[in-house]
């Protein structure tokens, strides 16, 4: 497991994209000494590692085809409608090649 | 008489003998709801509701239909056309939904009638109901505003709990619905994984995510279910088998067997809590149901809380990804398009919200994944192994749902700390397996109620509703609501 420090809290919020102030990084340092002893009580677990990471509550087996029904999706205008930027029926955003 | 303090058949009864109309329900449901103090509501919506319910009124009352002309809410964490969608997170402040979650379509399909979109915790992420951009709201039980509802629901529990409707729609990923039912004195009930489509509710963490709701009996949650359990093609997930009739029901625990586990039950510390379960027991046994304490490994019950946190934590890092600032919310600028982003994401989540994801963040970083992520998959594994080896001799298991009743605002933390017990979060357990779990209130303690928790194997929903009816009728507490109970104690 990784160690736990301040600059590994920046780096698990950076990589989510976002920052937290200074102060805040304290409390989750210090909250993660609990966490941490959290962790380790899944490890306490009598063959933890011997089954298969559960993904979904059980076996769901769903293979369809949908029929080949049109259907009206959402009209341009509408999709736009909450987006701060528009241009030329488009989301605007900051050049990327310059 | 007030209608809106009666059960959903109730008022339905009364609707079909014209004693009262959608229109008188829906203005009373209004009135409540804006005078509510419990800072329950992100938005009440007047105008439409009267609107429909002076429509509605026009049409006979169709006698199957119970829904119809019901005044009900939902989580600001559904989608609704037309109408601001938070999910009380400044993130998404300004976002109008363009479709309605299909349950919501159902719903108004029905006759029922929306008359408020409820606050929650940021994001459906927490359980205090403490964290919502609207501040905190307030247990309607308690008048002074010190003791919390409980969330993430926590709006939705506060308006059925104060008698403004008889229905709320809430969401439970680890115990949001049932835990705050058992703070609110009130039926909160989560159906199996897949029965009830999720399309149209913001996700959290889908392998754990429920629509899941409130209601004042058992009978109005398994009417509520026969409508919306249906297979919806909008939502992957959404199951496929055949639906029983649910309301086909007839209270017997005659021949079934229910387990009590023994490592939740001696966990919780409050004898009346206690004392009242075990008399709920006595009364299950003397009407023909066998009910064995049994142990757990009790180091799978305390594995619990760190599983949950871990996996909901991580795959809500992918699922709110979406949040972005930049198809929709607030965006503050920035000279790349990932700046925008980030921008965005920093000022529009809370501190909270922030500690979550980043807890998520690093479980899921490179050196960490087998043993903090996956290896909390590999617990949800033993744990769901466990309980459906239970379900193969058991038809149920039933416990208290939390260890008191509802906890002070200022002593309850969000921290993660070592406080988090074995019986403050074993309802999660519903959620790692996908069982139809429902809370109902077992008694009172100060003018506090509190509730216990009954579990099935999943789709075995017929059954749940079947030994809750019976655990209701020994509880004498069905349709137990503040304003009525004020009344009859004289407060």
């Amino acid at each position: 497991m990784k160690e736990v420090n301040k600059e590994v809290l920046k780096d698990a919020a950076n990589r989510l994209l976002f920052d937290m102030k200074d102060e805040e990084y304290d409390t989750l340092l210090n909250e993660f000494g609990a966490i941490q002893h959290q962790l380790n009580l899944i490890g306490n677990i009598k063959g933890v590692d011997e089954v298969s990471p559960m993904t979904f509550p059980f076996d769901v087996t769903i293979t369809y085809l949908r029929e080949d029904e049109p259907e009206t999706p959402l009209s341009q205008k509408d999709v736009l409608k909450n987006a701060h930027d528009v241009k030329d029926g488009q989301i605007k955003l900051p050049k990327v090649v310059g | 008489m007030n209608y809106l303090d009666l059960t959903i058949k109730e008022i339905h009864e009364a609707l079909l003998e014209g004693k009262t109309n959608p229109v008188e329900l829906t203005k009373e449901a209004l009135k409540r709801a804006k005078e509510n103090e419990d800072n329950a509501f992100e938005m009440i919506i007047e105008e439409d509701a009267l609107k429909k319910a002076e429509e509605l009124s026009k049409l006979p009352v169709p006698k199957d239909n119970y829904l119809f002309g019901i005044p009900y809410i939902a989580k600001d964490n559904f989608s609704t056309k037309g109408y601001e969608t938070t999910a009380s997170s400044n993130i998404l402040n300004g976002y109008v939904p363009l479709f309605d979650a299909t349950v919501i379509k159902l719903l108004n399909e029905a006759g029922a009638i929306l008359i408020a979109k409820s606050t929650l915790d940021e994001l459906a992420m927490g359980g205090t109901g403490t964290s919502g951009h609207k501040g905190i709201t307030y247990n309607p039980w308690d008048k002074s505003h010190t003791r919390l509802v409980g969330g993430s629901s926590c709006g939705s529990a506060a308006a059925v709990s104060d008698a403004i409707v008889p229905f709320a729609l809430g969401s439970d990923t680890g115990d949001s619905v049932r835990k705050p039912a058992s703070y609110a004195g009130l039926v909160g009930f989560k159906p199996t994984w897949g029965l009830v489509s999720r399309f149209g509710l913001f996700p959290f963490a889908p392998s754990l995510d429920h629509v899941a709701y409130f209601t004042r009996s058992v009978f109005d949650s398994a009417l509520a279910t026969e409508l919306l359990s249906k297979h919806d093609d909008n939502d992957s997930t959404s199951s496929y088998k055949e639906r029983p009739n649910y309301l086909d029901l007839n209270s017997s625990v005659e021949g079934k067997k229910i387990a009590v586990i023994n490592g939740i039950y001696k966990t919780i510390q409050d004898k009346k809590v206690i004392e009242d379960f075990d008399k709920n027991i006595e009364f299950l046994k003397k009407n023909g149901a066998k009910v064995d304490f049994i142990d757990v490994d009790t180091d799978l019950l305390k594995a619990i809380y760190p599983s949950y946190i871990v996996i909901s934590c991580a795959e809500a890092t992918s699922n709110d990804a979406n949040l972005d600032g930049i198809k929709f919310g607030p965006n503050y600028g920035g000279k790349t398009y990932s700046e925008v982003m980030f921008n965005a994401r920093t000022k529009g989540f809370s501190a909270l919200i922030k500690r979550r994801f980043v807890i998520g963040s690093y479980a899921l970083m490179r050196e960490n994944q087998e043993e903090v992520f996956l290896r909390a998959q590999r617990a949800r594994h033993l744990i769901v192994n466990t309980f459906n080896k239970i379900f193969e001799t058991y038809d149920a298991v039933y416990c208290p749902a939390a260890p008191n009743i509802a906890p002070l605002i200022n002593k309850s933390s969000e921290n993660i700390n070592e406080d988090f017990m074995i019986a403050d979060n074993w309802l999660a357990i519903g959620n790692f397996g996908g069982y139809p779990s429902i809370t109902l209130p077992i008694g009172l303690e100060n003018d506090m109620p509190f509730g216990a928790n009954l579990m099935c194997k999943p789709f075995d929903e017929v059954n749940l509703f079947n030994i809750a009816l019976k655990i209701e009728e020994g509880t004498g507490l069905k349709n137990l609501n503040y304003p009525a109970y004020a009344k009859k104690e004289g407060k």
